[in-house]
């Protein structure tokens, strides 16, 4: 077992920290302070393969494995988690599904637009009434000659005001008139397809997160995401990928927090000498190392399964719930350690506070990795 | 087709760097290594000339195994190949016996090239000696911190800012240049250019007895010149506390530093009014 990463992932996470830092940091507390989606700084990763970290090369991405992949939005998240969720969402459960389940007409038609950066993916599932319980999904899909005619409003979508490329989860009825889950494509300028407000959220604010509406929104049959009745599958499979990517994010908000936490440590001095050379100072610096540590561990080893092909649906529900437990925890501290200042908006820690939150709810709150790694603890034969 | 050598070099990340407080020096064996600036820049002119013109492109660099790294960086960002000078027998190199050194690599492995750039000066030692010793010992023509490059047959015009003026230069190939570190903003590295270069990741090492060198060749005792001490320069820093009412703490920060403060913005801070000079 070798925990030294490799030149490759070492260079991935240079080359990301490098781009993040030096075009990305300096405008972040203002994004953040605006709530704007810098669309200036999307434009400089498009050619830098940000929006197709796993496509294949074939269709315009970098080919990245999946460690690299949670490198390079762990090292975005630690400057700006609001971009690394945009790219993760985009990158993980927007354009994921296609590949893993999309015809070759399809992957044709959408993934290089989205691989490109062109058309950023979203994906909705959530609404009023479902979430956690993606059996409540109320948004419908009527089957009519040549396509599905779709109805209902979906809230919370990540990347929604900018969205090109969204995986819609509808129900229809079977010939049994029986509810079955389905996934379609649908492109923004389909017409009945309409963009909510942007919603006004604690952390993440320079993503454009906003409700969907679909009003006899209409999608051709080869719009239609794997077959019918396939919704479940292809959106537990989406989540166990996208799982991975929040893991990632939540530490890489941790790393920035801990890192931030220790250089202000050194500095600030109280009673005539610095943060850091009081012991209690030290056990949160301690605690923190510990626990960004093991969440990294957990995150690398659900990307390593994931790229030996085997079974990692309960490393990613581990390796989420507990980076992101670790970011609320981290980011609380950091807060504490700094005092005064940590509460302020003069200091990036209050961002990574607010921002952290949210990971333990989004794709997938923290319960549900429970009922997740549960379940697969349960179903192994004794 | 163009022959270009490139000669890059790893740096500590001096921004990452923990110093030793004591002595004064870099804890180098703890620091993170990168492509040197200048290096990098070197790189991104071949990288151009390669935009426009049949090219191939040979990154080299001298130090530990570790700095085998920056060769796949080199590759990722459209080197065609990587050569890696590491050996124990080479380490400690000054700036002549490493001139040396790559002379006698490029004239063993890359006998048929027609240009070589370099940075002008590393951002660890910045002594800009390697570049026109190379060029010395290979016995070809050097021009030192160009701007801009640009290749006609078998002549190279080169630009370089001067003083106050730019001098415009043409020299024949083979030849050698140095890339100044104002010219050339390097671009950044696209993450598939990482996969590609992983993708056939082998790097060529040369050790000192492949070069001819025989096993009592030590560059650390052979090189010519010796650093006697490394140290960061003391600075004199005065931290002064005015306190008392807003109004008398300012006018007292403009008797005793006002001329200082003015001067450094160029313009006088009760008027307002520009110095012209």
């Amino acid at each position: 077992m070798d925990f030294n990463p490799c030149l490759k992932h070492q260079l991935i996470r240079k080359t990301v920290s490098e781009f993040a830092e030096s075009e990305i940091k300096p405008h972040v507390s203002l994004l953040d302070k605006e709530s704007r989606f810098p669309q200036e700084i999307v434009e400089k990763m498009k050619p830098l393969n940000f929006f197709g970290l796993q496509v294949p090369k074939k269709y315009g991405g970098a080919g990245l494995d999946t460690i690299s992949y949670a490198i390079a939005i762990e090292e975005l998240s630690k400057v700006c988690a609001a971009l690394g969720l945009c790219v993760t969402v985009h990158n993980s459960v927007g354009i994921f599904p296609i590949l893993k389940f999309g015809t070759k007409e399809q992957k044709k038609r959408f993934v290089p637009a989205m691989a490109a950066g062109e058309s950023i993916g979203a994906f909705c599932l959530t609404e009023a009434n479902a979430g956690s319980d993606a059996g409540g999904v109320e948004t419908n899909a009527v089957e009519d000659e040549n396509g599905f005619i779709l109805n209902g409003t979906k809230i919370f979508v990540t990347n929604g005001g900018v969205c090109g490329t969204i995986l819609v989860f509808a129900v229809s009825e079977d010939a049994n008139k029986n509810n079955i889950a389905n996934v379609f494509i649908v492109e923004k300028d389909r017409d009945g397809f309409l963009v909510g407000e942007i919603e006004d959220l604690c952390g993440m604010r320079a993503n454009p997160v906003s409700s969907l509406f679909f009003e006899d929104c209409w999608v051709p049959k080869k719009n239609l995401l794997g077959k019918m009745g396939q919704g479940i599958k292809i959106g537990l499979t989406a989540l166990d990928t996208g799982r991975i990517g929040i893991a990632a994010q939540a530490l890489g908000i941790a790393q920035a927090a801990f890192e931030s936490s220790v250089s202000y440590a050194k500095e600030r001095q109280q009673f005539n000498k610095p943060l850091s050379k009081f012991q209690t100072i030290q056990n949160y610096l301690a605690d923190m190392a510990t626990k960004i540590e093991a969440s990294r561990l957990l995150l690398y080893k659900a990307a390593a399964c994931k790229d030996s092909g085997k079974p990692f649906s309960a490393e990613a529900s581990m390796a989420k719930l507990y980076c992101s437990s670790t970011a609320k925890e981290v980011t609380d501290v950091a807060v504490q350690i700094h005092g005064g200042y940590g509460y302020s908006k003069e200091y990036d820690v209050e961002r990574y506070f607010r921002d952290a939150k949210v990971t333990q709810i989004y794709e997938g709150t923290s319960e549900v990795q429970k009922m997740v790694i549960a379940r697969s603890i349960l179903s192994q034969p004794k | 087709m163009l022959n270009i050598i490139v000669c890059i070099k790893q740096v500590p990340m001096v921004s990452e760097l923990p110093w030793n407080s004591k002595t004064g020096t870099l804890k180098r064996e703890l620091a993170q290594g990168m492509m040197d600036p200048a290096s990098r820049r070197a790189l991104e002119a071949a990288l151009q000339i390669k935009e426009k013109q049949a090219a191939h492109i040979c990154a080299i660099t001298m130090g530990p195994a570790l700095a085998e790294e920056i060769l796949h960086q080199a590759k990722a960002l459209g080197a065609d190949e990587g050569v890696l000078l590491t050996d124990r027998q080479m380490a400690g190199a000054d700036t002549f016996l490493t001139s040396h050194i790559l002379a006698k690599c490029i004239q063993k492995e890359c006998k048929t090239f027609d240009l070589i750039l370099c940075g002008a000066q590393t951002s660890d030692s910045e002594t800009a000696q390697v570049g026109p010793q190379l060029a010395e010992e290979l016995k070809i023509p050097a021009i030192g911190y160009v701007n801009c490059v640009e290749v006609k047959e078998n002549i190279i015009e080169v630009q370089r800012h001067v003083d106050d003026f730019f001098e415009i230069l043409n020299m024949d190939l083979p030849g050698l240049i140095t890339i100044d570190l104002s010219a050339y903003k390097p671009r950044y590295l696209a993450l598939g250019g990482v996969e590609t270069a992983f993708e056939k990741p082998d790097i060529k090492t040369v050790s000192a007895g492949e070069l001819g060198f025989d096993k009592d060749f030590s560059a650390l005792k052979d090189s010519p010149t010796r650093i006697i001490d490394v140290f960061s320069p003391t600075t004199q820093k005065e931290n002064r506390v005015l306190k008392g009412a807003v109004k008398k703490v300012v006018d007292q920060l403009f008797d005793d530093y006002g001329k200082v403060i003015s001067s450094a913005m160029g313009k006088d801070l009760k008027t307002h009014e520009h110095d012209e000079a």
